[in-house]
């Protein structure tokens, strides 16, 4: 397959999605929601708009009117409003999305689930909890500590973003290489699709009959509809947590470190990377100790019974020594484990203490590949002047490459798009895939000829059509353009591009 | 210029870009606002208002929507702590605010005099004790959530030059029986206590926070002309302490800096003498009580020592923490008196996490929340109350 990046295209196309909105006549759009859900859950005003009509990402899109549901039949009034007035919606979380999934197209109205906030029922001898979607990660996680349980998917944004997100986007986290990423963790979902009527995909028994729905939802990235109660699944607290940190002067000894490790026998609970820039910029915001001179810095968390976690920090020392490392520091308590740990997880918003801006990437390559990709992405990176910083989850793969600059640089935005094509080229190349967890959203819609031939689009749009028939629900995400055999004009019409002004 | 038809004004922030640039709206300070936690809208947010701020100054026009988000702030700066990126929000807020002020009808001129009488305490004292008599009068609403205000007030004398105690302006008029404890604790310690009283009456913070930054400076420059010397200045309430550690900013000059190097919270000062408290609390009571302790965001947030709090409190009660990584108690300075809503709704998480505690006091070292958690039913005290109470006894 031969395509001449995409990001040309993207930038090339002609759209006037600016414009659109300024001629559009939303206010009996407005009266209707406001009739049907009430006008404290209903805003239109022109900074409304600008703020939701932008995510984590770097992409912008239009929104028309925001509205603020608080239960599942406000989200059904919504999008029957929707419907009934030929307007598409967008689900949103929190907004810490990186791939632009929440950002609105086609005037979409927002739906903004912060308000559902609730944790309904716990249910600690089936294990499992109800929620609704706005609900933030880290909050269930506090809300379930009295129990001795937790919800195991833990992006690295869990204090601000929801598990309705996590759920759009089967988001993942440093425990997801032991514990699996959000799929594994959602029992049954009820779901308000694009017609307004509610189903519950999934269901509490171990083994649900039939076709496995939910899991066809959990990751849909708000294309099949919006997600309204969730059953999330209760993991218990492990007995013992050990985290390390293994200081490595050459960075492709910490990326042997990690393949040795998986082949040692060993499955961390999380197996995080970081490289020297990284390491700089984080430990200048948290002060945790990480040794700004290594080449590379691995965080290995292990967890368990008291025995098999001592066995395997003695493997991984050993792991670890074989591969020249410099030094090994282990946690002494919670508080240094959780200084550490604060670090990895500010560490983006971090590296804008070297560029205002950031674009960050999530590709997964083969773990013995990681070293290959990563010199590949410095080299592309210095080919385009620009500033690459890696941090990541090297336990699986998954790369996070960042790319920092400075929007204001005339033409900066060119580069960094271009050094992000080759970047996804590169990974895919290394036998790897267009993402591990931000989702493909409108970011990576574009690529995805890159992975899937012609035929195996038109299969996953019909899918799609299944639940959402005229493309009301997150319209224009996931799967590009052109990908449905004939009737892809869309209700307004507007093209299936991305807009031009769309990256930020 | 505004115009009545669209609603519009036109605006020049004047914010610096490279701060403006500095946020990539990755969203981790929302669940460390305040205001987002209730609301949970965009607008309420940290980066919410920067994205606000951006566009208004990219477009130049604003609108009453715009003054509106912006006044919804608390400025307890809980998104500075929570900011991986260190993005410089509270001067931004600062500097919105007083763009606002000059150039927009922000800050009407009856606010404005409300904030001119902080700098002249002898009017603020005279309304002080008018407003308590029509107080025991029933004159006045209590939805204003005034706490009980003092008749007349104990008489504090100046005993030396050991050391400054910066008394400030309600908190002199409100709240003197905390400087009569501060000032026990420093004599208790053998130090001998200089009283700022009218010499220094007002820090401006409250000023700065509504975007008079005028008056603000005036304030400011009246304190460094009033407490000149080396002596160490120990102040007791966070808001003010912070502000005066700011001075060197606020004014550009070489004395300001000068002072603000001088400047000690009470806590702060009195943890570098931690072993003559500890002689002071004796033999620790088996049973000594549990009180739980609310961190002033001037304390957690701006000035970054709220553990000594916790610390020069051990010898004398077991300090809880809360669960509540700081989060606001909504007082802010006059903010709960102007949206009185959003505070007490800020201020109700606050009062779940001390009730998670299960202790039945609480020690709170910043007067505004002091006064804003006890218009919420609990028993306050400040923490050099405690302190003083124990020594006393």
């Amino acid at each position: 397959m031969h395509r001449t990046g995409p990001i040309v295209e993207l930038v090339s196309t002609i759209s006037d999605a600016a414009e659109t909105i300024q001629q559009l006549d939303t206010s009996q759009l407005v009266k209707h929601l406001v009739a049907a859900i009430g006008a404290d859950s209903v805003k239109s005003g022109r900074l409304d708009q600008h703020l939701y009509a932008k995510d984590a990402s770097v992409l912008r899109g239009t929104s028309s009117v925001v509205t603020l549901p608080r239960c599942t039949a406000d989200v059904q009034a919504i999008v029957r409003t929707c419907t009934a007035n030929g307007f598409s919606f967008v689900a949103r979380g929190s907004g810490t999305g990186l791939a632009g999934g929440a950002v609105p197209l086609d005037n979409a109205v927002i739906i903004a689930t912060a308000r559902m906030n609730a944790v309904e029922e716990v249910d600690v001898e089936n294990g499992f909890a109800w929620v609704q979607p706005g609900v933030l990660n880290l909050d269930l996680s506090r809300a379930l500590l009295p129990y001795g349980r937790h919800f195991a998917p833990d992006p690295s944004s869990q204090q601000a973003c929801s598990i309705g997100g996590n759920v759009a986007n089967n988001s993942g986290g440093p425990h997801c290489l032991a514990y699996g990423v959000t799929s594994a963790h959602v029992l049954a979902i009820e779901v308000v699709m694009a017609d307004g009527e509610t189903v519950m995909l999934g269901g509490l028994d171990a083994e649900p009959s039939g076709y496995d729905l939910r899991g066809l939802f959990v990751g849909s990235e708000g294309t099949l509809g919006v997600a309204t109660r969730i059953a999330v699944r209760l993991t218990p607290n492990p007995p013992i947590v050990k985290t390390l940190l293994l200081d490595f002067v050459q960075p492709n000894d910490g990326a042997a470190t990690v393949s040795s490790i998986i082949a040692a026998g060993v499955v961390p609970a999380a197996l995080e990377m970081m490289d020297q820039r990284a390491v700089e910029v984080v430990e200048a915001f948290a002060n945790a100790g990480y040794p700004t001179d290594a080449g590379a810095v691995l965080l290995v968390e292990l967890d368990g019974m008291a025995d098999g976690v001592a066995a395997d920090v003695e493997t991984v020392r050993r792991v670890a020594h074989a591969n020249s490392v410099r030094s090994v520091r282990v946690a002494a308590d919670d508080a240094e484990r959780d200084l550490l740990w604060k670090g990895r997880r500010n560490a983006f918003g971090a590296v804008a203490r070297l560029k205002p801006d950031y674009y960050l990437h999530d590709t997964v390559v083969p773990r013995t590949k990681l070293q290959e990709v990563l010199e590949k992405v410095y080299e592309i990176a210095d080919r385009y002047e620009l500033l690459a910083v890696n941090v990541f989850h090297a336990g699986d793969g998954n790369l996070h490459p960042i790319l920092a600059y400075d929007s204001r640089e005339p033409g900066v935005m060119d580069r960094v798009h271009a050094a992000g094509a080759e970047i996804v080229k590169a990974s895919l190349d290394a036998g790897g895939v267009l993402s591990g967890e931000h989702g493909i959203g409108l970011e990576k819609r574009d690529y995805m000829p890159l992975m899937f031939t012609s035929a195996d689009l038109a299969e996953q749009d019909r899918v799609r059509s299944v639940f959402d028939p005229a493309d009301s629900a997150n319209p224009m995400k996931v799967i590009p353009s052109g990908s449905r055999c004939g009737d892809f004009a869309g209700h307004t019409g507007s093209g299936h591009t991305i807009p031009e002004g769309a990256w930020v | 210029m505004s115009d009545s038809v669209t609603g519009t004004f036109n605006i020049a922030l004047g914010l610096d870009a490279d701060s403006l640039a500095s946020c990539v709206s990755c969203g981790l300070c929302l669940p460390h606002c305040p205001t987002y936690r209730v609301s949970t809208e965009e607008m309420s947010s940290p980066r919410g208002r920067i994205a606000l701020m951006n566009e208004v100054s990219r477009t130049g026009v604003g609108d009453q929507s715009f003054i509106d988000y912006m006044d919804e702030c608390i400025q307890c700066m809980g998104c500075e702590t929570a900011c991986p990126a260190g993005v410089p929000y509270g001067s931004m807020m600062e500097a919105t605010r007083e763009a606002l002020a000059e150039q927009t009808g922000y800050q009407p001129r009856w606010r404005r005099s409300g904030f001119w009488f902080l700098g002249h305490p002898r009017l603020l004292r005279g309304a002080s004790s008018i407003l308590a008599v029509l107080q025991r009068l029933h004159l006045v609403p209590s939805r204003l959530g005034l706490p009980k205000l003092p008749i007349t007030r104990p008489r504090l004398r100046s005993t030396g030059e050991d050391v400054i105690v910066f008394t400030g302006c309600v908190m002199d008029a409100w709240m003197r029986d905390v400087h009569v404890a501060t000032v026990e604790i420093l004599e208790a310690l053998g130090l001998k206590v200089h009283i700022s009283g009218d010499e220094a009456p007002c820090c401006g913070a409250l000023q700065s926070h509504a975007g008079l930054g005028g008056q603000a400076r005036a304030r400011a420059a009246e304190v460094v002309m009033g407490l000149k010397g080396t002596a160490s200045i120990v102040v007791n309430s966070a808001g003010c302490g912070a502000q005066l550690k700011n001075f060197g900013a606020i004014l550009g000059t070489a004395e300001a800096a000068a002072l603000e190097s001088r400047v000690f919270d009470v806590h702060e000062f009195l943890v570098t003498r931690l072993d003559d408290l500890e002689a002071l609390a004796g033999e620790r009571d088996a049973e000594r009580q549990r009180v739980a302790v609310q961190d002033p965001c001037h304390l957690r947030h701006v000035q970054r020592n709220h553990l000594d709090v916790h610390a020069v409190l051990e010898p004398f009660v077991v300090p809880v923490s809360l669960d509540d990584e700081g989060l606001c108690c909504g007082a802010g300075g006059a903010y709960s008196v102007m949206h009185p809503d959003t505070a007490s709704s800020v201020r109700d998480r606050k009062i779940d996490a001390i009730g998670r505690t299960g202790c039945s006091m609480v020690a709170s070292a910043n007067p505004g929340c002091m006064m804003h958690l006890a218009g919420g039913g609990l028993d306050v005290r400040h923490p050099v109350e405690i302190i003083a109470a124990s020594i006393g006894r």
